[in-house]
């Protein structure tokens, strides 16, 4: 046993040292001496690789492929924290919130007024957004009233019809219709009479066995129209178109004067 | 991948720096290193762990523990002592037996020693090596096979067991001094044939 070591009892021990292969007293007196004896570190510079050999003596066997992932998730360094400032002095820190207090203050100061500012610019937008829809409507309306008498005019199965006006009640007066029965009748009208209070003029088809309503009119105050009516397209085939006075909100049958007539046929 | 490592663990000179520029980095925090020092030494380590601790789990663990220590140290790394290679064997080595320990020191089934019957060397089985094929690995495996068992035994119990000399002498109920001498012996042709002379 190695109860004194000497220079040659360590240097014997050196090549176990070298393999790993010494523990306790022995490895602690070996340390100590290699520090000092640069013949016994020549000596465990040689012996060094003896120790990796053996390692390669053993059976050689593929670690699992998981294990790399492994080894790397388990010694990934962490994400860098913010550090808190353990060497500030807490007056300091004090005043540095006072400061950072103010500053939030101001900021919250700010951004209330141009949440107001925003708010504001927010309704006159909806307000415009509002009216612009509104614009629209009536655009879309009347597009779609300039539409319809264009789809009837431009029906395959139009008929132009012309009305005289009758004397002795509208002699000046006259109009003029075009009618389909799929799509429609626009009916143009001039110099009819002034309406008396509560009275209207009503178009008629006159057709067997009894004339059908085709809708009111309503003149301006110099006596013309310009009127789009739709129309039952289940009409017996008429054979005149006219227009008579009638108590207003219109009648099943006619009942007043005629005051234009025209032939549809 | 193990050929490379078996070539620097050899000593071959391109490996060994290409191991201390690794473990530079590793130095620097760059932890990408790790990943390229565990590429090329893992499977010689994990082949040392397994044939200390012959289960492929505790191999696994002790892996884990030897590179997280690595990438701890890598700072304290000092290139003059030795090779990169050299450090990694000791570090994984040193985990490897301290398992073993643990496991000796618990009570003991039958299990646990079918286990020890296991780990101990069979003086009549050859050594398995299984190197690469440079020039280096084939004359450590021949001097290896060449050994006489009386010198190849006490080597095992000390490198693969962790056993101490007077252990090993009262393991093979021989007297420590031949054992001390059978193991210098088998040592310094182990050292002689890498150093590519005759063993």
């Amino acid at each position: 046993m190695t109860d004194v070591f000497d220079h040659d009892a360590l240097r014997e021990l050196v090549p176990l040292y070298g393999i790993g292969a010494l523990s306790g007293p022995e490895r602690k007196a070996v340390e100590a001496h290699l520090d000092t004896c640069a013949e016994c570190a020549a000596e465990l510079r040689a012996y060094a690789p003896v120790g990796v050999a053996l390692a390669q003596v053993a059976p050689q066997v593929d670690p699992p492929a998981t294990l790399r992932t492994a080894i790397l998730a388990a010694t990934r360094p962490a994400q860098p924290r913010a550090r808190t400032p353990t060497s500030v002095m807490p007056w300091l820190a004090a005043a540095a919130m006072l400061v950072i207090t103010a500053g939030l203050g101001f900021y919250v100061g700010t951004l209330q007024r141009r949440i107001q500012t925003l708010e504001g610019e927010l309704r006159a937008a909806l307000v415009r957004v509002e009216d612009s829809e509104r614009r629209v409507t009536v655009a879309l309306r009347a597009a779609a009233d300039a539409e319809a008498p264009l789809a009837v005019l431009t029906a395959p199965d139009v008929r132009r019809i012309d009305l005289a006006g009758q004397a002795p009640v509208a002699p000046a007066a006259s109009a003029r219709a075009f009618w389909s029965r799929s799509r429609g009748l626009v009916i143009t009208a001039a110099n009819l009479p002034p309406l008396p209070s509560g009275r209207i003029y009503q178009l008629w088809f006159v057709a067997a066995p009894a004339p059908v309503s085709a809708g009111l009119l309503t003149p301006d105050a110099n006596g013309s129209l310009t009127t789009t009516l739709s129309t039952p397209s289940n009409v017996p085939n008429p054979t005149a178109l006219a227009v008579t006075i009638e108590p207003e909100g219109g009648v099943r049958a006619p009942t007043g004067a005629m005051y234009l007539v025209g032939a549809a046929m | 991948m193990w050929l490379l490592a078996a070539l620097a663990a050899i000593g071959d000179a391109a490996g060994a720096e290409i191991d201390r520029m690794i473990v530079r980095r590793m130095a620097g925090g760059d932890h990408l290193a790790l990943g390229d020092l565990y590429d090329r030494h893992a499977h010689l380590l994990f082949s040392l762990a397994l044939r200390i601790l012959r289960e492929r789990s505790d191999a696994e663990d002790v892996l884990q523990e030897a590179f997280s220590q690595v990438w701890r140290q890598a700072k304290r790394f000092e290139e003059g002592r030795g090779t990169v290679v050299g450090w990694l064997v000791t570090v994984t080595r040193s985990r490897a037996l301290d398992r073993l320990r643990q496991r000796r020191a618990q009570p003991g089934g039958i299990e646990n020693f079918d286990r020890m019957a296991e780990a101990l060397p069979d003086p009549a089985r050859a050594l398995d090596v299984h190197l690469a094929t440079s020039e280096a690995a084939e004359r450590v495996r021949s001097a290896l096979a060449a050994l006489p068992d009386d010198q190849r035994v006490p080597l095992e119990l000390a490198y693969y067991e962790g056993l101490s000399q007077s252990e090993i002498a009262a393991k093979l109920q021989t007297p420590l001094g031949t054992i001390k001498t059978r193991m210098r012996q088998a040592l310094r042709r182990l050292r002689d044939a890498l150093e590519g002379g005759l063993s």
